[in-house]
């Protein structure tokens, strides 16, 4: 469609060319026109000089008519008419000096002329003078001698010149009106054809416009019908004039409810201003302002309900002047959008500050775009130093190249073939220093093209870690190798994941053939349950119920045996998981051991039940008649003594004494049973208490005896508390007991024997042992001295022997006799101080 | 007023050298004797021929009978609102930590272990008596028919 003002410039180009040509056939006509009035004008002066030329002839003429007639008869009145003639020759000569006085060639004849014509009258004068003076002869004569005739001659010449000149001048000018008039003529007539031509023509191109227009016009409406965004045709008042089927759609409205109201009812405010001029600009400048823009206002629909949109405005020139085309886009969804994005931007940089890694954004260029906290302090920049900057300058290498679109491919390729795994790379502080990292990628679509999110990480101690985990891991492998147990580690699926040579051997597999082999194979039970991460617990609280407990189990070789086995588990940090590694032992020998152990154990404590039981038997049962005849032998000696003869006393005597003597023995080896029997745990005991209690339940003795008990300061050991103060009894009680004469002298010292032993000695002043009896008296009921000497059983010291046995020690004696004994025992320290 | 001892004591020997035990410590008592548990509890119930029996002032009870042992006497004993009163000392031979505990618990009122010896055995029988039958405020005897 052919815009208003094209067409208009069109009709001022055809009018201004139009009137251009009138003009100029206007001069030119003008021209021609001066043109053949100059000729004119020429014509009519030529005849004028022309005329005037004749005047001067014929008054010259007259002049020597006169002259003559006087000179013929000397009539004074051709004498008036001579002057006079002369005067109107002068006359003449001025009017045709002023006549022909632009051309030089005529004003050179006059002149000549003048010269001439001066030079006759003056000649004429002369003659006239002579007739007057001299009469009619002499002056014939002075008019033939004289040049008279010559300079009538050479006047007439000269006027005839003139003449020609005049004539030839008024030929030339004839010729140039007839040209001009030719050329108006022409150009008149070319003229008028032109300007009838352009006429045509500007008149046929705007009715072939306007037609045009009328087609555009349809195909106009046909497009505008047809548009998807509201399409609105708006006049300079700010009518609509035209809309489409969209715009109705959009607003609520039917058609004609819209067509002739104010825009102002769908769009109230921002669109109707734009487009009213002012006095500051006319309505085209104020539209071409606003043309090509998209601009955002809200518009209001049929139910009162605004909605935001954005306009679109073009001019659209008609009949009417410039309308308005504005196409009415609905841009709530984008609103919404660029809303949701501005809070998704919002929260995005809200996320990027908090995200404890340093998060960089970078555009395709390389160039950093955003950036976090952590990555100003993790690099040492300050922001703004590293904003705009090339990421290069903090990822010297990996990054940039990473993202650079190049031939093969495009940055979003080169992207997506990064995104998601860590990339290490290596990252350079401000100060210069660099440090390894771990970067991850994401794209993050902006308005600005697709950026990469990296997510930044200092992988220094993970990357020391793994160097010292690689160490670790071969250190480690050397020791597997070394060890004297079989080593298995094996992963969270049971899976035999390593082992050693000692494992080779024990289960008679080769290497490979159990690598990657579940353990269950190997050991069928009671292992791979337990590190099994069942729903209650993980498979690492599985096995730290496991870790330091040697787990007995039963393995299976490859030939299909069984043998017990010990396990050790203990936990091993791997990057695939914690795995186990177990110390498998052969525990046969040691079950076999084991089991005798067992066996003797069981015979031993059926044999020392037994002998519980004989002691008790022995206690109980045998003391009950033994009390009986104990007793009544005494009753019988204390009421019958004297009644009956001296046998009978006699008699009663050594029955009440061998009773007696029955129930002290029995009452011993109860005792001395009771030692293995009835004995507590050792424990933490005062051996100078045990021995201070020993003295208390001595004291009789003591005091009897007037015996001197010294001690040093004793410690404190592990013993059964009670059986040390029998052991001190015992010992003590003997040391008083077996002496010859005097104050018995007893001391009691310990001296440490080992790092955890007491040496103790009872050292006494007594009788002394041979050194043939060291080892006899410490066997049960063993004496060396006849009752009537020394009263006792004999089971004292064989007591002592077994208590001391009990408490892991032996007992000794160094003894001379007669001077005294010293009996040593060791018992272990107290392991509390 | 005599006091009324019974003795629960299967062993003769014990009960006669109990009995001369008794009489050198006291005259005035009345030692009663019944030689297992069963014939213990007819006595203290006054069942049968013990219809007439006096209420103990003190029993002495030995833990090793037959038929109903001494442990088994102390439990009807100490459950019997009436008979609980009467103060109940064992008198054993054993010494076994568990035989006290047990007594303890079924709630004697002490136990002692009869002394092997002869004199050992007198000068108990002496503090028994002393203790229980002197010392000792026993509650006055309901009077029975």
């Amino acid at each position: 469609m052919k815009t208003k003002s094209l067409m208009n410039h069109k009709l001022q180009v055809a009018i201004g060319s139009a009137v251009l040509a009138l003009v100029v056939v206007g001069a030119v006509s003008y021209r021609s026109l001066v043109e053949s009035n100059e000729s004119d004008l020429w014509v009519r002066h030529t005849d004028q000089v022309l005329e005037k030329l004749q005047d001067l002839l014929a008054a010259m003429q007259t002049v020597e008519s006169n002259a003559r007639g006087y000179l013929l008869t000397g009539d004074e009145s051709f004498l008036e008419v001579y002057r006079a003639g002369i005067a109107k020759t002068e006359k003449d000569q001025i009017i045709l000096c002023n006549l022909t006085a632009d051309n030089a060639g005529q004003q050179r004849r006059l002149d000549a002329l003048a010269t001439l014509a001066a030079q006759k009258f003056q000649v004429e004068g002369e003659v006239l003078g002579l007739r007057r003076t001299n009469g009619l002869q002499a002056a014939t004569d002075a008019i033939q001698k004289g040049s008279g005739k010559q300079i009538m001659d050479d006047l007439q010449g000269l006027v005839a010149q003139m003449q020609d000149e005049e004539l030839r001048l008024l030929a030339l000018r004839e010729a140039d009106a007839k040209r001009s008039l030719t050329q108006a003529k022409t150009v008149l007539a070319l003229g008028t054809i032109l300007g009838l031509l352009i006429t045509t023509v500007a008149g046929l191109s705007v009715q072939r416009d306007n037609s045009e227009g009328k087609d555009s016009g349809a195909k106009y409406r046909g497009l505008l019908e047809a548009a998807p965004d509201a399409m609105v045709v708006v006049d300079q008042g700010g009518k609509i004039i035209l809309l489409n089927v969209r715009t109705e759609k959009q607003f609520g409205y039917s058609r004609d409810e819209l067509v002739g109201r104010k825009v102002k009812n769908i769009i109230p405010e921002g669109f109707a201003e734009r487009l009213i001029a002012d006095g500051t600009r006319s309505a085209a400048e104020a539209l071409a302002q606003q043309i090509g823009t998209g601009i955002e206002l809200v518009a209001r629909r049929k139910d009162g309900s605004e909605f935001p949109i954005e306009i679109m405005l073009s001019p659209l020139e008609s009949a009417e002047g410039t309308l308005v085309t504005a196409a009415i886009r609905d841009i709530s969804v984008r609103k919404e959008a660029e809303k949701h994005l501005a809070r998704m931007e919002g929260r995005y940089r809200g996320l990027l500050e908090a995200a404890p890694d340093a998060m960089v954004v970078v555009n395709p260029g390389g160039e950093i775009v955003l950036l976090n906290v952590q990555a100003e302090k993790q690099f040492g920049y300050r922001r703004d130093e590293l904003v705009g900057q090339k990421v290069k300058n903090i990822i010297p290498e990996g990054f940039a190249e990473r993202l650079i679109a190049d031939a093969l491919r495009t940055t979003a390729d080169a992207l997506a073939q990064q995104i998601g795994t860590g990339i290490e790379l290596t990252g350079r502080r401000k100060n210069g220093s660099d440090f390894p990292i771990e970067i991850m990628l994401s794209p993050l679509e902006s308005a600005d093209g697709i950026l990469v999110t990296a997510a930044i990480r200092d992988i220094s101690i993970r990357k020391e870690a793994e160097k010292h985990l690689a160490r670790m891991e071969g250190r480690y492998r050397g020791l597997l190798e070394a060890a004297p147990d079989a080593m298995v580690v094996v992963n969270s699926d049971g899976e035999i994941v390593l082992l050693n040579v000692q494992a080779e051997k024990q289960f008679g597999y080769s290497r490979d053939e159990l690598v990657g082999q579940k353990v269950k194979n190997i050991i069928p039970e009671g292992f791979a349950e337990r590190l099994v991460a069942d729903a209650l617990r993980s498979a690492e609280d599985a096995l730290a119920q496991q870790i330091g407990t040697g787990i007995e189990l039963t393995a299976r070789r490859k030939n299909g045996t069984d043998f017990p086995i010990e396990l050790m588990l203990s936990p091993l940090e791997s990057p695939d998981g914690i795995l186990v590694t177990a110390a498998i032992r052969d525990i046969t020998t040691r079950k076999k051991a084991e089991a005798n152990l067992l066996d003797k154990v069981e015979e031993l404590n059926r044999s020392n039940e037994e002998l519980g039981q004989f002691a008790y038997i022995a206690s109980h049962d045998l003391q009950e008649p033994l009390r009986m005849v104990a007793s009544y032998t005494q009753l019988l000696s204390r009421r019958y003594k004297g009644r009956l003869d001296a046998d009978a006393d006699e008699f009663i005597a050594f029955a009440v004494d061998g009773a007696n003597r029955m129930q002290r023995l029995i009452q011993d080896l109860l005792t001395y049973s009771r030692v293995g029997t009835k004995g507590q745990d050792l424990l933490a005991a005062s051996s100078e208490g045990s021995l201070r209690q020993a003295l208390i339940n001595l004291r009789g003795a003591i005091e009897a005896s007037g015996a001197l008990v010294t001690h040093d300061s004793l410690p404190a050991v592990m013993a059964d508390e009670m059986q040390l103060v029998q052991l001190f009894q015992n010992l003590v009680g003997n040391a008083i007991k077996y002496q010859s004469a005097g104050i018995p002298k007893v001391h009691i010292s310990a001296a440490r024997d080992s790092a955890k032993k007491w040496m103790f000695s009872v050292k006494d002043n007594g009788l002394g042992i041979d050194p043939q009896y060291f080892e006899k008296i410490f066997g049960m009921f063993q004496r060396l001295h006849k009752r009537e000497e020394f009263a006792g059983t004999g089971i004292g010291l064989a007591i002592c022997k077994k208590i001391v046995e009990r408490h892991g020690g032996s007992i000794l004696v160094e003894s001379q006799p007669g001077h005294g004994s010293t009996f040593r025992f060791a018992l272990a320290e107290s392991e509390k101080k | 007023m005599p006091i009324e001892v019974l003795l629960v004591e299967d062993s003769p020997g014990d009960v006669r050298l109990t009995q001369e035990a008794f009489r050198d410590a006291n005259q005035s008592i009345h030692l009663h004797v019944a030689s297992d548990g069963v014939e213990a509890m007819a006595f203290l119930r006054r069942e049968g021929i013990h219809v007439r029996a006096p209420r103990p002032d003190l029993i002495l009870l030995d833990l090793n009978l037959p038929k109903m042992d001494g442990r088994a006497v102390l439990v009807h004993i100490k459950e019997n609102a009436d008979l609980k009163t009467i103060p109940t000392v064992i008198l054993t031979t054993s010494e076994a930590e568990a035989d006290i505990v047990k007594s303890y618990q079924l709630q004697a009122n002490c136990y002692l272990t009869k002394p092997v010896q002869l004199d050992a055995f007198e000068s108990l029988v002496k503090s028994i008596n002393d203790f229980w039958l002197t010392k000792v405020k026993l509650p006055q005897q309901r009077q029975n028919a």
